[in-house]
């Protein structure tokens, strides 16, 4: 016991007065989670709350316009700027920048919506006998709402917004068409048009997740990042790790512990246990960052559930095979040279696949089949479904596994490598 | 009843995996209690392989040793207590002081409480660093890491010292200290087992020396008596004289 707390109170000591690897420790990841929440803040946000600035020319009076104007302003997706003009004003003011997108609803369309349909249901009621059959025919010209985007807009976006007009003008139709319909068969011409019941017979409603709905969170910036980054510096721990151990190695102070009494294994266990205690407090560091710091710079607060000790439990298992890693590292390679570039590469690399950077679900098929061999993947999605699902300790289980396991390999790679080495 | 010989050797031999020829080969040697014992060899002769397997740090392919009668098969463990080493490389963490590269070194050999204070101060008092004991290695001269080195591997009282060239690279005055310091202690009856270049350091300080070369024993015995025999001014002469003025890699 007592080589053990050497090893650790020595380990410790050495990374305390490490002054560049503390920094890499403790600011780098905390820089990542500032720099890229705040970044990644804005596509990340729902379009609730983007506030996309859209021009508005409503040059119809009657209840297409208002319908629309409504739906639009409903929506909160818009900021809403509002002016009279025509096609050319709209088209030079999306063109220049200053808007996302233009609509331009043109002069007496709601007159034009309902001649349209009063001749519509005049034609059936022809068709149906029920009407004059020398009804005189009209000619109307085509009714077309009119929008502008911004080249810059994604195409989904763009079909989106379409969609939505469409279905509010389709709704606004059918409404109108059997009101008329209502108005004409009953021959009342007094009765009151909201006698045609509304026609939202589908209601598609979101439930969550999670069994307090109140608390549903969707993924934001700082729920991704703050996690993300969190792990991505717990697994950059590989470096200082790595480096100690060949370091000793090369210094001739491991010759020494070897000569010493007791096992390499208390050794590698103080090592391990030394190098876990300063990922728990990065980790720490970290959400205390998201919920704290966070805030002050205009991003949502980190939301981290209830459960502190599920969380201390995934920092552990993340702090294991981080340092298990490291450790295979520090015995594999020879010098601090290519210990720290394989190093930092192989964890930026693990850091893509694994959903640091973006979340895994917006990568392709293939990139997502091999996330799932990332120890930084497990990690994350263990996070998340603690953060934002209220996970349980089952429903984690199999990436608290994984991270285990993936530990447990890495000290039977080292094992093994030094007795191959030690023959 | 106390062994003889602090060291028995008897026809050790270690084959690398890979290697044509072996490391060490057939070498068979007793090193007395109380000598000071110099094993000398140009570069590649199997001196170190030697020492790692005297310390336990690699295993023979064939033969027998025994270390204050015990042998490392059996009694690694308690051979670990019973030994000292000094690399050639400064063995030191050098971001932590003095004092804390020796209390860790005592925690490992099991010292704690005024034993260990005791202990650190008598050692930091030998190499001549107490005014320094709370300063980082990083700051020290390379002669105080030396002397600093070299302290670190008395710091359990070993019955058995092991020194890989522990003057290299220092200055005189250093040299000078840590020889001295060597000669008491094994005058207080520890055995020195040291390996140098510097024939006459080996020859001022050594009561017994082996030449080595390609694994095996080409000479033995008192380093002046060996100088008469061979006809030889010195041991630099002597050496060269055995081992040839090849260089080697």
């Amino acid at each position: 016991m007592l080589r053990l707390y050497a090893t650790i109170q020595k380990e410790l000591l050495i990374l305390v007065r490490d002054k560049a690897g503390i920094a890499i420790l403790f600011l780098m990841p905390m820089a990542m989670i500032i720099i890229m929440a705040l970044i990644q803040d804005a596509p990340f946000r729902d379009y609730q709350e983007l506030n996309i600035p859209l021009l508005l020319i409503n040059n119809d009076k009657g209840d297409l316009g208002k319908t629309i104007e409504k739906g639009l302003t409903d929506s909160k997706i818009f900021r809403i700027t509002k002016i009279q003009g025509d096609d050319s004003i709209l088209k030079q003011s999306v063109s220049k920048g200053k808007y996302e997108i233009g609509i331009l609803i043109p002069q007496y369309s709601s007159q034009l919506l309902n001649a349209k349909i009063k001749q519509f249901v005049a034609q059936k009621l022809k068709e149906a006998g029920l009407a004059d059959p020398f009804s005189p025919q009209m000619l109307f010209k085509e009714l077309q709402i009119h929008i502008v985007f911004a080249p810059t807009t994604k195409k989904s976006f763009r079909s989106s917004i379409l969609g939505s007009l469409n279905q509010s003008a389709t709704q606004l139709e059918i409404q109108t068409l059997l009101n008329d319909f209502s108005k004409t068969i009953n021959k009342d011409q007094s009765a009151p048009t909201d006698s045609v019941p509304s026609m939202d017979f589908i209601k598609i409603s979101e439930i969550s997740t999670i069994e307090t709905p109140k608390e549903a969170l969707q993924l934001n910036s700082v729920q991704h990042n703050v996690p993300a980054w969190t792990i991505f510096g717990m697994f950059f721990i590989v470096l200082s790790l790595a480096g100690s151990i060949i370091k000793e190695r090369q210094d001739g102070s491991y010759t020494r512990l070897r000569t010493m009494p007791g096992s390499y294994s208390t050794i590698i266990t103080g090592k391990i246990s030394a190098y876990l205690f300063v990922c728990l407090i990065q980790c720490g560091l970290m959400l205390l960052v998201g919920m704290y710091l966070l805030p002050h710079l205009g991003l949502p607060q980190l939301v981290i559930g209830h459960n502190l000790l599920l969380i201390a439990v995934i920092a552990l298992c993340t702090g294991l095979a981080a340092t298990g890693y490291g450790i295979v590292i520090g015995t594999l390679f020879n010098t601090q040279q290519q210990s720290s570039a394989f190093g930092s590469v192989s964890i930026v690399i693990l850091a893509a696949l694994g959903g640091i950077w973006v979340p895994v679900y917006v990568m392709p098929h293939i990139i997502r089949f091999i996330a799932d061999f990332s120890p930084l993947y497990w990690a994350l999605s263990a996070f998340q479904k603690v953060f934002l699902g209220q996970g349980t300790i089952s429903d984690i289980l199999p990436s608290l596994a994984k991270l285990i396991a993936f530990f447990l390999l890495s000290l039977v790679i080292v094992n093994y490598y030094n007795k191959l080495k030690n023959r | 009843m106390t062994p003889d010989y602090a060291i028995k050797i008897d026809h050790l031999s270690k084959k690398y995996k890979g290697a044509v020829i072996p490391a060490v080969n057939e070498l068979s040697l007793n090193i007395s209690r109380g000598s000071i014992f110099g094993l000398l060899g140009p570069n590649g002769a199997g001196k170190t392989t030697l020492i790692s397997m005297l310390c336990g740090l690699i295993k023979p392919s064939g033969g027998r040793l025994s270390i204050l009668g015990l042998t490392p098969e059996k009694d690694l463990e308690k051979i670990k207590y019973k030994i000292g080493i000094v690399p050639q490389e400064i063995a030191l963490y050098t971001t932590l002081t003095a004092y804390e590269n020796l209390r860790f070194i005592g925690h490992m050999y099991g010292l704690k409480s005024d034993r260990l204070k005791n202990k650190i101060s008598e050692c930091m008092e030998i190499a001549g660093l107490q005014p320094f004991a709370f300063k980082l290695v990083q700051t020290f001269s390379g002669g105080m890491k030396r002397r600093l080195n070299l302290v670190a591997g008395i710091l359990n009282d070993p019955e058995i010292l092991f020194l890989d060239e522990p003057t290299v690279g220092v200055d005189v005055q250093s040299r000078n200290a840590i020889t001295e310091h060597l000669k008491l202690l094994n005058k207080q009856g520890c055995t020195i087992v040291y390996t140098s270049h510097l024939m006459e350091e080996a020859q001022n300080l050594c009561t017994d020396i082996a030449l080595i070369d390609n694994g095996v024993i080409i000479a033995r015995g008192n380093p002046d008596e060996m100088i008469n025999e061979n006809e030889t001014a010195n041991l630099e002469q002597l050496f060269l004289k055995l081992t040839g003025k090849k260089l080697r890699d």
